[in-house]
């Protein structure tokens, strides 16, 4: 609707000089003038205002000029001489390629970030060109940020035809080294309209009805298709006019008409709006994702019963799951494998595959996400527990698995439980490969991590070598923190398989008693052995864990910490490595005790300052650090120095991206993006000979070059030409690269409303929903997998069968679900399929919310928010996204489970299943919205958009919504049923509040600010509870004003809203004003000292009121003296209000 | 109108405000017209297209205020940097306020780009707030004040001695004031108002 821009328009010559007669001829200050003035402007280089024209004119008096024409003329001519020797100078381009923005001439209007000289740097050094002053002739792209009001409504004078695009598209086409197509890149106030609250629904509408087989919904689906057919009509008209904007802009009034035609096509609208916009990007070059989805929904549409491709899929899952059953077939697995880049396409992807340090790295990243209320916003599952307050000597529990890698391996084979065992990635006869981890028998052998398999079995001969199970790993880590979460809101996560708990809290129980108990979970969840360490700082917990292990515990009282430390060997301490140890040794010190008779200063002195410190405390067993959280990585990156042998550069580029792939993968689940990229290649040197370790890295030179860009990113396609850029720089034989790392730094979180902008929501939310369509068919195919072996025998068949087949409680937590109420009782028609809720929404809930809908899933949807995190992690419990009864009913139900094992069998068959899920998962998580929020509303009501009354609307629901996305709603109520929303208040304690606590003349002796205080502030609150309608409706404007923290913001809305119903006198008329005026004077003291300015718009806008409605008028009589004696006070003066025209 | 990179948050944060008001004083100049347009040249600061005076003097005077204040607005001392535009008796006709707020506690490392985005908005709404102003009587001069929350100790430091105590005259009546801008982002916060005689003062 917006974008009206259209050539045709254009055909009138824009005479440069003729506008600039006018303007000259025009007089400065005549404001009649000006506006014709404006409207004859075509040049936008002239939109300095007054004061630039008349320094201008001044200097074109005394120039020898004829007229201002030619003046111009001469001035632009010498501003292209001067850009042309610039960029001859400057430009980057080599003359081989053409340059980026070749043929590319902008013109940069108003401000922007960055600054139109930055921009101008830009097109020098890339080739394009850059226009001080608007020509329709010379100007191919208008960039500018932001536009006024009234521009955008005359768009096709202000631009002439030429695309209005954001700074950002000049940015991201340097960074992706070649011109991209502007359509993305449009002006946000150009481009679509922003998307409404109803767009919302309707988007996540339509992917939802694929899959449910109501007849309503057909009819939607039918819609759909007519939709479609209109579309391709009109793709048709398209082509022949080969007039994008025009062709769009029929579409929108197409849509506009079909929105007000009938309720079934309106739920269409917007998705099929948003094909138009592909359709756009198509011709626009860029191959966009909605194309595909376009497709996928093609071949989806007919597809109602999934049976057919379901039995391929679930035997495929089970043939997975028997080969992660048996470890001995995976050991064998890898060394069929080819080993290096040299042979294996997807070499890369196994590297990592296969890699426990990767492992290791990644998991953190996982565990964030699973537990991502960290630091403090544990759920206190054991609150009950929490209550003295005297100050206890602290209690830390250090527990850590006792060798992780080799006891989850053998779990599952008693019968290599007391044989040496050890875990390395191969058991290659040659025996170069190095054990990462080996269990206790073996260490007894003196198998130590690192030694290569030949000198271990040297030493043991019949040492048996498996292969790692990461699913298991990450099984039995996920188990091992809900546990602890569980026991312990402080929990610090050191490792996937170790971690500090803080009890200090929990003084209803005995740290050591509290260890075993949680070792003994950790056993029987998990089959594998924990040992705990407690002691009063985590130093001292971590050391006890040494000398309980394995399977033990220790608990070091203070008094004990000198006894333990004393004869303790230095090296045992943390923070004391080979280097450390070899300079202490030197000094003759080899123990703790030793260590004690070094005066700090000495340490401080010999070590550097901190490492002294260190040194000193921990000697003495003193340890001040807190159990807090995980800390934020400063860079993410891959690296691979094993395998790598390349035989020519295609090879090399070949891995590069696979490299790239794996590293856009790794930032995209961190949720951040990187400006500076590092390459490190490690270089064979020259005198080396083939690595004793077979496929290693040998002898190498490290190389690194690094690179920033101006935008980050996290995009492949970006890594990828950085990466081949940098790789150019090192200038070295392929052949001889023994290993090659790419590291990102200068990390920026992707903050989520960057991600809006970016990726315009709506859109994202279509793809990512009905992308996953695909998917559901094997979810489908899984659930009727289920029902079949059910023993209970369920002959439940299609969809709704879904939610009904979760194994692990299910029961239980159905009949939670029916005490839900109301908003549950039409759940099992209207709940979207789980494989179409959009997990990044899904998990930035609020928990409670998040445990509702995962009741209403059955469970299940705690555990695809795991999938989702992009690693497949499994969990059976997670309990701590329960509330915490919950949370009792799952222990409940699983301390009935006499056989833990059973119980863990079914984890890993839900594991093997849904990890070919995961794998069919191609598109990742999109983010953002209120997607699922959407679909518990819409769940309401099938057949309409929106409920017809609130009395249909799951209250607790509505509660937890945003205010604005719940004033939103209230909007589109009919009016009479706005009465209602007054009454979802009430639950809010804060409400309670009594009206007029505070006379207005006690305001000044000091009293606190409460009106103010909060997001929605107090008032917000109290007003909308409150039976005066000025008030409520006040409390109204304040969603809807934009930026709603200022109270001029919302009483411009006020004015902007009709008035006329609201003077009614009533018999609270004066309790009104008063509570007004008591808003007010608070809001003056609060913003008198800081912001003048805001009281000062404010007040002018109450005037401007006043002048309307009696109400106004009164609350401003009544307070303006107040304002005049604060300004006084504050200012030594009175505001001057001028009267409002 | 270069800074030094290695100087305190709190001394980066006073070198940026005087920077600053160099230029707004200037735009305020500029904006009364007291000077022939053709005394100011164009000039980009912070993105934004400012007045910078062409006549040496001019804009050492300016210079020289502002920078002068320096030290005293790092310690904090100075609370409001007045441009008073008098007539020919000393009484003021207009007075444009700068009530300075720099946190004294503030000590991390400000973000120079925050800082100076809310920094421009003063320089955008102060070339456009002409019509809040007065019409200046012709003879008109102008000086620049800065009103200390205390009197500085002469002795420590030369800078000092550039300030001298004003001549102006006071208005007898509180002044109406008119806000043009607010700005508070921590640590700095700056406010720009008018000032002008109340209705009800004496006329001289």
């Amino acid at each position: 609707m917006s974008l009206d821009s259209s050539r045709s328009a254009n055909s009138g010559p824009q005479n440069l000089k003729r506008s600039f007669n006018s303007n000259s001829s025009n007089d400065k200050g005549n404001s009649s003038n000006s506006k014709k003035r404006k409207s004859n402007q075509k040049t936008l280089g002239m939109a300095w205002g007054p004061n630039s024209l008349s320094t201008s004119r001044s200097s074109f008096r005394s120039s020898p000029f004829s007229d201002f024409g030619s003046y111009m003329v001469e001035k632009n001519r010498k501003l292209q001489n001067q850009f042309d020797a610039e960029a001859s100078n400057s430009s980057l381009s080599d003359s081989s390629t053409k340059p980026i923005f070749h043929g590319v001439s902008i013109f940069v209007d108003g401000f922007t970030v960055p600054s139109s000289q930055e921009l101008r740097r830009y097109m020098l050094n890339y080739g394009g060109r850059f226009e001080n002053y608007f020509s329709r002739h010379r100007v191919t792209h208008i960039i500018c940020s932001n536009l006024p009001d009234s521009k955008i409504k005359n768009i096709r004078s202000f631009s002439g035809g030429l695309p209005v695009v954001k700074p950002t598209w000049i940015l991201d086409s340097v960074a992706a080294k070649r011109l991209l197509s502007w359509v993305p890149y449009q002006l946000d106030q150009l481009a679509s309209n922003q998307p409404t609250l109803s767009a919302f629904f309707t988007s996540k509408f339509s992917p939802a009805s694929e899959g449910v087989f109501t007849a309503a919904i057909c009819e939607v689906k039918h819609a759909t298709e007519d939709l479609c057919l209109k579309d391709a009509s009109t793709d048709a008209k398209f082509s022949e006019e080969g007039e994008p904007s025009e062709w769009r802009k029929k579409i929108t009034e197409e849509h506009d008409e079909l929105m007000r035609g009938n309720t079934d096509s309106k739920v269409i609208e917007e998705p099929s709006s948003s094909y138009s916009e592909a359709s756009q990007e198509v011709k626009g070059v860029e191959r966009s994702y909605l194309e595909q989805d376009d497709e996928s929904k093609e071949n989806n549409g007919p597809q109602y019963c999934p049976e057919q491709p379901s039995a391929s899929v679930s035997s495929h899952c089970f043939d997975n799951h028997s080969i992660k059953g048996l470890p001995h077939s995976t050991a064998l697995g890898p060394s069929k494998q080819r080993h290096s880049t040299l042979g294996d396409p997807n070499f890369v992807e196994n590297y990592f595959k296969n890699s426990r340090l990767h492992f290791i790295g990644t998991w953190r990243n996982r565990y964030r996400k699973r537990f991502p209320s960290l630091p403090n916003g544990f759920k206190c599952v054991n609150s009950h527990l929490d209550v003295s307050a005297d100050t206890q000597k602290t209690a830390i529990i250090h527990i850590d698995m006792d060798c992780f890698f080799v006891s989850v391996v053998i779990r599952s084979h008693p019968e290599l439980h007391d044989k040496p065992v050890a875990v390395c990635h191969s058991d290659n006869p040659k025996g170069t490969a190095e054990i990462s981890s080996a269990n206790y028998p073996a260490r007894d052998y003196g198998i130590r991590a690192g030694m290569f398999v030949r000198d271990a079995k040297a030493l043991c001969t019949h040492l048996v070598i498996l292969s790692y199970n990461f699913e298991a790993y990450e099984e039995v880590a996920d188990q091992f923190y809900n546990i602890l979460h569980k026991h312990c809101n402080r929990v610090q996560a050191v490792s996937c398989d170790e971690a500090f708990l803080d009890v200090t809290d929990l003084e209803g129980e005995d740290p050591q008693l509290l260890a075993s108990v949680i070792r003994k979970e950790i056993f029987e969840a998990t089959g594998c052995t924990a040992s705990a360490g407690i002691a009063v700082n985590m130093l001292m917990a971590r050391l006890a864990t040494r000398t309980a292990k394995p399977n033990g515990q220790c608990y070091i009282s203070p008094e004990r910490v000198d006894e333990y430390l004393d004869q303790l060997p230095i090296k045992a301490l943390p923070g004391i490595g080979h280097v450390l140890e070899e300079k202490l040794k030197n000094r003759n010190v080899r123990t703790c005790g030793q260590l004690r008779m070094i005066s700090k200063d000495s340490l401080q002195k010999d070590f550097r300052f901190k490492t002294g410190e260190m040194l000193w405390n921990y000697c003495r067993g003193v340890d001040n650090r807190l159990v807090g959280t995980i800390q934020e990585s400063k860079s993410v990156g891959a690296e691979v120095n094993w395998g790598v042998r390349f035989r020519d550069l295609q090879d090399t580029q070949h891995f590069l991206l696979d490299l790239c792939k794996e590293v856009s993968l790794r930032l995209q689940g961190c949720g951040v993006q990187g400006r500076t990229f590092t390459l490190k290649i490690k270089k064979r040197r020259k005198d080396a000979g083939e690595p004793a370790k077979y496929m290693g890295c040998g002898d190498c030179e490290n190389l690194s070059h690094s690179t920033t860009v101006p935008l980050a990113t996290d995009d492949v396609e970006v890594l990828q030409r950085i990466t081949k850029q940098l790789f150019g720089f090192f200038h070295i034989d392929v052949k001889d690269i023994r290993g090659v790392g790419l590291q990102v730094s200068r990390l920026e979180s992707v903050d989520t409303s960057k991600q809006v902008l970016e990726r315009n929501s709506l859109k994202s939310w279509l793809i990512s929903a009905s992308a996953r369509s695909e998917e559901q068919c094997d979810i489908n195919g899984i659930a009727k997998d289920r029902v079949g072996t059910d023993t209970e025998g369920r002959s439940m068949g299609g969809n709704s069968g879904v939610l009904c087949t979760d194994p692990v409680g299910n029961s239980v937590l159905r009949t939670n679900n029916t005490s839900n109420g109301e908003g549950c009782s039409n759940q099992g028609l209207s709940i979207p399929l789980l494989c179409d809720l959009d997990m990044g929404v899904v998990e930035s809930l609020p928990s409670e919310l998040l445990s509702e809908l995962n009741e209403m899933y059955g469970g299940k949807l705690v555990d695809l928010i795991a999938k989702s995190k992009g690693q497949g992690e499994n969990s059976t419990g997670s309990l701590c996204f329960h509330s915490p009864e919950l949370a009792k009913v799952e222990e409940a139900e699983r301390s009935r489970n006499s056989d833990p094992i059973s119980l863990s069998r079914t984890a890993a068959e839900m594991k093997g299943k849904q990890h070919i899920l995961d794998g069919l998962q191609t598109v990742p998580d999109s983010g953002a919205g209120f997607n699922s929020i959407a679909i518990s509303i819409q769940g309401l009501d099938n057949n309409d958009l929106m409920p017809s009354s609130l009395s249909q609307v799951d209250t607790s629901v509505l509660q937890q919504l945003p205010e604005e996305l719940r004033a939103d709603i209230f909007e589109s109520l009919p009016e009479h049923r706005r009465q209602e929303i007054s009454t979802l208040g009430p639950n809010r304690d804060n409400l309670h509040h009594p009206l007029c606590i505070n006379p207005p003349e006690s305001t000044d002796s000091g009293l606190t600010n409460t009106l103010w205080i909060g997001n929605p502030p107090m008032w917000v609150d109290k007003f909308k509870v409150s039976n005066l309608l000025m008030l409520r409706f006040f409390a109204d404007m304040y969603y809807k004003a934009k930026s709603a923290e200022n109270l001029s913001s919302i009483l411009q809305c006020t004015i902007a809203e009709s008035l006329h119903p609201l003077d009614a006198k009533c018999d609270a008329w004066n309790e009104a004003v008063h509570s007004f005026n008591e808003l007010l004077v608070e809001y003056i003291k609060l913003k008198i000292v800081v912001d003048i300015e805001e009281i000062y718009v404010c007040f002018r806008l109450l005037r401007r009121l006043s002048t309307r409605s009696e109400f106004f008028l009164e609350v401003y009589n009544l307070v303006f003296p107040h304002l005049q004696v604060s300004v006084d006070e504050n200012y030594g003066g009175n505001l001057h209000i001028p009267l409002n025209k | 109108m270069e800074r030094k990179d290695n100087q305190s948050p709190r001394g980066h944060i006073a070198g940026i405000l005087v920077e600053f008001l160099e230029v707004a004083i200037t735009s305020v100049v500029f904006l009364k017209g007291i000077y022939s347009p053709g005394a100011f040249e164009r000039r980009r600061y912070m993105n934004v297209v400012v007045q910078r005076a062409r006549h040496p003097q001019l804009r050492d005077y300016i210079h020289s205020a502002v920078s002068g204040l320096l030290p005293f607005i790092e310690k904090g001392l100075v609370e409001r940097v007045a441009v008073i535009f008098f007539n020919t008796d000393n009484i003021p006709v207009e007075r444009f306020m700068f009530k300075l707020a720099v946190n004294q506690s503030f000590d991390s490392k400000v973000e120079e780009s925050d800082l100076e985005f809310s920094l421009r908005s003063f320089l955008v709404k102060l070339s456009v707030s002409q019509p809040l102003t007065k019409v200046l009587p012709c003879d008109c001069r102008w000086e620049i004040t800065a009103y200390f929350r205390s009197l500085p100790q002469v002795s420590n430091c030369k800078d000092t001695e550039l300030w001298i105590s004003t001549d102006t005259k006071q208005w007898q009546q509180p002044p109406l004031i008119t806000p043009i801008k607010s700005m508070n982002s921590e640590p700095l916060g700056v406010q720009l108002y008018l000032e002008h005689p109340s209705p009800s003062e004496p006329k001289s």
